[in-house]
């Protein structure tokens, strides 16, 4: 497979110029890694890809696209198989990530995780806090365990009315 | 003695902080943010005022890096620069409070989904070139554009709803309070 010969010029120039677009826009807007946005964008695009197809079309170094494959598996936005009867990875985009925030942001798993350890953090303070509670910072930190504590607890809510909401949208 | 038990005290919370950083930043992670834009982001919202030396201590991170990173962090909006009275160079501050800054990104993703909005209409405006269709790529190009088509008009509109929401709830907290 070499998705980037198999592209036709004309559109290939028009790949170029969307899958830059998010890679500014993203990072402009979100803070997302360029390199991160640009590999997510031709996902976008062209939905399965090896390694070698990515630095092919980006022209970023190996070690780059590795890390940048790396971190869009993690987000759970990309998978990972084996090419049968090879050693080669290829990783697909089912589908686009904002079709279903709830999935792309694994919400019931990492807000799970993330309260535990914010629970952890806020009982440590409250336990041991005694003898921290009059040092400078101490109050700051508390204060942030807490708030995000009460954020969290809200996006579930959250997430389930935008996938209602979406779902009227999208059929 | 009373010393060494306050250095541990010290030692004990800098070590709470450095944990509640690493929860932050993997959050910050998996938004596909940098690892170290990420680590420096979590200790501004932590401590909402930083200097460049004081985050190259916390993070071990070169002055460049720090530097270049607090620059990518101004140009999101997250925190702002001042000129230091006690320091030399500048401190930078949180833009707002923890809360303001979050409100602040849903703000912002109205902005980014009608700038995306507005680009793929140029982009559909190329594609319409009818000696485009039979190329090699174009079903893929299609295919994507036709999706966006559904889902930045269904975004655009679930954001108002939610914008409307927050204020109604707002008023009828406001005029809770009144009676």
């Amino acid at each position: 497979m070499n998705n980037a010969i198999e592209f036709d010029p004309e559109i290939r120039q028009i790949e170029q110029e969307i899958v830059e677009f998010f890679a500014e826009k993203a990072s402009e807007y979100t803070g997302r890694h360029p390199i991160v946005s640009m590999v997510m964008s031709y996902f976008y695009i062209r939905r399965s890809l090896t390694q070698r197809d990515l630095r092919k079309l980006t022209g970023f170094s190996a070690g780059a696209i590795s890390k940048a494959v790396r971190q869009l598996v993690d987000m759970n936005v990309i998978t990972r198989e084996v090419i049968p009867g090879t050693h080669t990875h290829i990783y697909k985009m089912e589908t686009l990530p904002f079709r279903s925030p709830k999935y792309f942001l694994q919400t019931e798993q990492t807000l799970e995780k993330l309260h535990k350890e914010l629970k952890e953090i806020k009982d440590k303070l409250d336990v041991h806090g005694g003898k921290m509670r009059n040092l400078e910072g101490y109050q700051k930190v508390y204060d942030i365990v807490k708030h995000l504590l009460v954020q969290i607890s809200s996006v579930p809510r959250f997430m389930d009315l935008i996938e209602e909401e979406l779902g009227k949208f999208i059929k | 003695m009373k010393s060494s038990k306050k250095a541990l005290s010290e030692e004990r919370l800098k070590v709470t902080e450095r944990k509640l950083v690493d929860v932050i930043a993997n959050f910050g992670y998996l938004k596909g943010r940098s690892a170290k834009t990420s680590e420096v982001m979590a200790y501004i919202y932590i401590r909402q005022e930083v200097t460049q030396q004081l985050l190259r201590e916390l993070t071990g991170y070169s002055l460049g890096t720090v530097s270049a990173v607090l620059q990518d962090l101004e140009k999101l909006g997250v925190v702002n620069k001042h000129s230091s009275q006690n320091a030399r160079g500048y401190v930078y501050r949180l833009a707002g409070t923890p809360s303001q800054v979050m409100s602040q990104s849903m703000a912002d993703f109205q902005g980014y989904l009608s700038e995306i909005s507005g680009f793929l209409d140029e982009v559909e405006a190329k594609l319409s070139k009818s000696s485009l269709s039979k190329k090699q790529g174009y079903s893929q190009l299609r295919r994507f554009l036709d999706e966006m088509n559904v889902l930045i008009p269904a975004y655009q509109q679930v954001l108002q709803k939610f914008q409307t929401m927050r204020l109604d709830s707002r008023q009828t907290r406001v005029g809770a309070a009144n009676e």
